[in-house]
């Protein structure tokens, strides 16, 4: 029987970010990853660029833009497309059929939204504070937290305490007309997490994914393929062991510490510390095992909101693409979302586990190829998708702007499939939805904050933790510290 | 079972006793217990406890919640539930146990019932299909609430052995105490259990609805020569103060239901820390109750002996230098101990037994209240513990 001083379960990015710090640490790590390369759900993220600088600068990381884009088309029915361009970090319109008023209103909201989101994310890189620990760092992060939002002014202030519970199609129409403009933002609100434009809170997610990616409208690709490979590069120098194509089984327990774990061959490896890049879902029911946790635990567990609904759809066309009244230089992020009711309508079948006739889609155009989020696709329980209708309806929403579609090759990826190929319970981003009580010291819920799980020497790093989903990093490197804390 | 269907015409349901209990039932006063009604006295609340503690009485338990447990698990699933060790549990044996949650908080107390290592019956006071089933995730174990599936009769008093007897239930003196079997009750196939809740010699019987009122009917068949009362939820709440058992939301708030954390209780401040097994594996509260147990109870549930004859319902209890430190839960003159006797909290200071406090009476004298400063006596809540209780072959 081997034995390490940490072993981590799954070798997604925070997996592998983790292993990096524990080793340059000093200590001896395994890696066991599921699948034959390492990596994870980043590879399906292709279009997010927020690495936390921290460890780019502490693991020598260098990840280059290939960014070649910086439009972003908001389709609509009659042809009449908004184009925005975003000229680092300042948008301005290119074409568009709402007036001057919306326009400028629309930027303003913007800019607002921006200034929040600066707040927020100044808590991003930290481990949230425990509210009631009684430690005086914890108290002190709590006060510069209130502080943070106190800076803002009364005004602003008072602005954010007022919008942060609020959904975004309440925001949009008190300020907006144009129902293009308004279905172009409820999209970037929602795309991703389990809500419509008049769900509560929905705002707060929107300003929570643009200070994880540090842009409303998140436009910059990095090569995702780039920042793996040299991920575990770092995890090679530094000596981390790494078993691919092998799953964990089962985290052994003892008296309520961590002994070490089971692999699906039947191998056990010894260790006192492990650390979990599995959803907590997982992580709690299947690997741990419903009966050595508190009942009132496992019901957090079970509650805990973790249901995908954006599926992916790769098409190959046999001609080039060209979509009907844009210039081809204007090519960017395509949106079709064109107005909250749409959306909200679309959302309303999601919660009946339905597929709605009019999806909303955001894709990407390259050549003859075409990359697409499609939302909502519920991840179902009890019964299971009908593709071919899922991309019969996408490309009926397609043939609106793309005319004489010849499809050579169709691929697409539901909820349900990514849970079975990442392991991720629910197939989510973000393995769980960024709302507000599952956002910061209540992430992913209580009982399971700040990375420690109760389990002894059983650790959390995966996107269910704070900060949430979005190949920053920051989940690995606060559990590392974590643990290295705990270790001493 | 229409009478498991809850409509708002028939606000309350009626048990598969109804029909006599409604007979007997002079007041006509309805105690509502888990959506069905039960009498609150029949005629006389004493003349009921009499009969509990002289002959013997009989009170409709049907609405107690019964849930069914089966499957490979199901040892495995009760031992982490509850705070207890049952790894030992034979067939026909039944556990007294107390379930808590993460805080190591009282939830509620029950009665195990083991058919076989596969399949046990929980009965207890509140509603907890919820918390068994969420309890229950990870097991290969099937909750089920059978409430409605069974009638029950609780047959206590010294003379309940001697009346079964007559009723040629065979061998039923050697049935042990916390064990239960099935009899030949007047050609009905019942289950009776040598268990229940005046803290006296009694049975509890169980049976399928529609035995339910030839079930009723035997248990008079011998009043003219022992005088069988039916007895009330009031009479009931008598017996069991003088046993010294506690219920939950009357003397502790069940976990599951206070709003207000601090007042809910752990099993030590209970004085139920015997039920607490801290060297079994697993159980839902561990923990807490591993950390609880290093430090002495706040305040503990102890019995009171009160001077005077005025029962201190309700009262206050200070010490000597009329400082409040604790509160009345139960209280009781006891006809048969021929004492004032109540169930309260004291603080850390005063759970030793012998310790004196002070008990504020708020009497009503017609229309007037009569303010009594008693002294109490902290004592065991067991008050009444008689040997017959406990005897085998029992009394007959």
């Amino acid at each position: 029987m081997k034995n390490y001083d940490v072993i981590i379960i799954g070798g997604g990015h925070n997996g592998l970010v983790a292993s990096s710090y524990l080793s340059k640490k000093g200590k001896k790590v395994l890696v066991i990853e599921k699948n034959e390369n390492v990596g994870g759900l980043a590879e399906y993220a292709n279009s997010l660029n927020c690495v936390s600088p921290i460890i780019k600068k502490e693991l020598n990381i260098n990840v280059a833009n290939i960014s070649n884009t910086n439009h972003i088309i908001s389709l609509e029915d009659n042809q009449n497309h908004t184009v925005l361009e975003d000229n680092s970090g300042k948008l301005s319109f290119i074409k568009t059929n709402a007036d001057e008023e919306d326009q400028q209103n629309f930027l303003s909201i913007i800019n607002n939204y921006k200034l929040f989101s600066k707040t927020l994310g100044s808590f991003m890189y930290q481990k949230p504070p425990r509210v009631k620990s009684g430690k005086r760092s914890d108290l002190l992060q709590l006060i510069s937290m209130g502080w943070k939002i106190r800076k803002l002014g009364k005004k602003n202030m008072r602005e954010l305490l007022r919008i942060i519970g609020l959904n975004i199609a309440d925001d949009l129409e008190d300020n907006l007309n144009n129902n293009n403009l308004m279905g172009l933002l409820s999209h970037e609100a929602i795309l991703g997490t389990n809500l419509g434009p008049r769900s509560p809170g929905s705002i707060l997610t929107l300003l929570y994914k643009q200070a994880i990616n540090d842009n409303i409208f998140n436009l910059k690709k990095i090569e995702v393929g780039d920042y793996i490979n040299q991920l575990e590069d770092c995890c090679n120098k530094n000596s981390v062991e790494i078993i691919k194509s092998s799953e964990v089984k089962k985290i052994l327990t003892q008296n309520n510490s961590v002994t070490g774990i089971q692999l699906n061959n039947g191998e056990n490896l010894e260790s006192s510390c492990v650390v979990s890049n599995a959803d907590p879902k997982t992580t709690y029911l299947n690997l741990l095992g419903a009966e050595i946790l508190d009942t009132d635990f496992i019901r957090r567990t079970k509650n805990f909101r973790n249901k995908g609904n954006v599926a992916k759809l790769e098409l190959v066309l046999e001609n080039e693409i060209a979509i009907n009244n844009i210039d081809k230089n204007m090519y960017g992020k395509f949106i079709y979302a064109p107005s909250i009711k749409y959306i909200e309508h679309a959302f309303n079948k999601n919660k009946y586990n339905h597929f709605s006739e009019n999806p909303c889609l955001e894709f990407y155009v390259n050549q003859n190829t075409l990359s697409a989020n499609v939302y909502y696709v519920p991840y179902l329980i009890n019964s299971s998708h009908q593709e071919n209708e899922i991309i019969k309806r996408c490309i009926s929403v397609l043939n609106k702007f793309i005319p004489d579609m010849k499809i050579a090759k169709e691929k697409l990826i539901t909820p349900n499939q990514m849970e079975e190929k990442y392991n991720i319970n629910g197939g989510h981003w973000h393995h769980g939805d960024l709302e507000i009580d599952q956002l910061l010291m209540m992430r992913p819920f209580y009982g399971s904050a700040q990375y420690s799980t109760p389990i002894n020497g059983l650790y959390l790093c995966s996107a269910g933790t704070h900060p949430g989903g979005g190949l920053t990093g920051i989940n690995g490197l606060n559990a590392a510290k974590k643990v290295i804390e705990d270790m001493k | 079972m229409n009478s498991s269907v809850i409509s708002y015409k028939k606000p309350l349901l009626e048990t598969p006793f109804h029909e006599r209990t409604s007979e007997h039932c002079y007041s006509n006063d309805w105690y509502r217990w888990a959506g069905y009604k039960v009498a609150k006295e029949f005629s006389s609340t004493e003349l009921e406890y009499t009969s509990m503690r002289n002959t013997a009485g009989v009170i409709d338990i049907t609405p107690m919640h019964k849930y069914e447990i089966k499957g490979e698990d199901a040892k495995k699933f009760i031992n982490k539930l509850i705070t207890k060790d049952i790894s030992n549990i034979q067939s026909n044996q039944v556990a007294y146990g107390i379930w808590c949650n993460e805080d190591g908080m009282v939830i509620d107390d029950g009665t195990i019932f083991c058919f076989d290592k596969n399949h046990f019956r929980i009965f207890c006071a509140e509603r907890n299909l919820n918390w068994f089933s969420d309890t229950a995730t990870g097991f290969n174990v099937t909750v089920e609430d059978i409430s409605p599936t069974i009638a029950a009769l609780a047959f206590q008093g010294p003379l309940s052995c001697k009346i079964l007897n007559l009723l040629k239930v065979e061998n039923i003196e050697n049935l042990k105490p916390f064990h239960f079997d099935h009899y030949n009750l007047e050609n009905h196939n019942v289950t009776i259990s040598r268990t229940g809740f005046s803290g006296d010699l009694g049975y509890e019987i169980w049976c399928d609805p529609s035995q339910a009122i030839d079930v009723w009917d035997s248990l008079f068949k011998f009043n003219k020569d022992y005088k069988v009362l039916a007895a009330g939820m009031n009479a009931l709440e008598m017996v069991r103060i003088e046993a010294g058992f506690i219920q939950p939301n009357a003397d502790f708030m069940s976990a599951e239901q206070a709003l207000r954390p601090n007042r809910m209780r752990n099993p030590y401040e209970l004085g139920l820390g015997w039920l607490v097994n801290l060297d079994k594996d697993y159980f839902t509260g561990k923990t807490a109750l591993t950390k609880i147990k290093l430090k002495p109870p706040e305040k503990k549930l102890v019995g009171l002996d009160i001077e005077g004859d005025k029962p201190a319902v309700g009262s206050v209890l200070y010490d000597k230098e009329k400082k409040e430190i604790g509160i009345v839960t139960a209280a009781m003159w006891s006809p048969t101990l021929k004492s004032n006797i109540a169930i309260g909290y004291v603080n850390n200071d005063f759970m030793k037994v012998g310790s004196t406090v002070f008990a504020e009476i708020y009497h009503p004298e017609e229309l007037e209240y009569k303010k009594i400063w008693a002294n109490c006596k902290v004592v065991k809540k067991q008050f009444f513990n008689p040997q017959r209780r406990y005897s085998i072959p029992a009394e007959i």
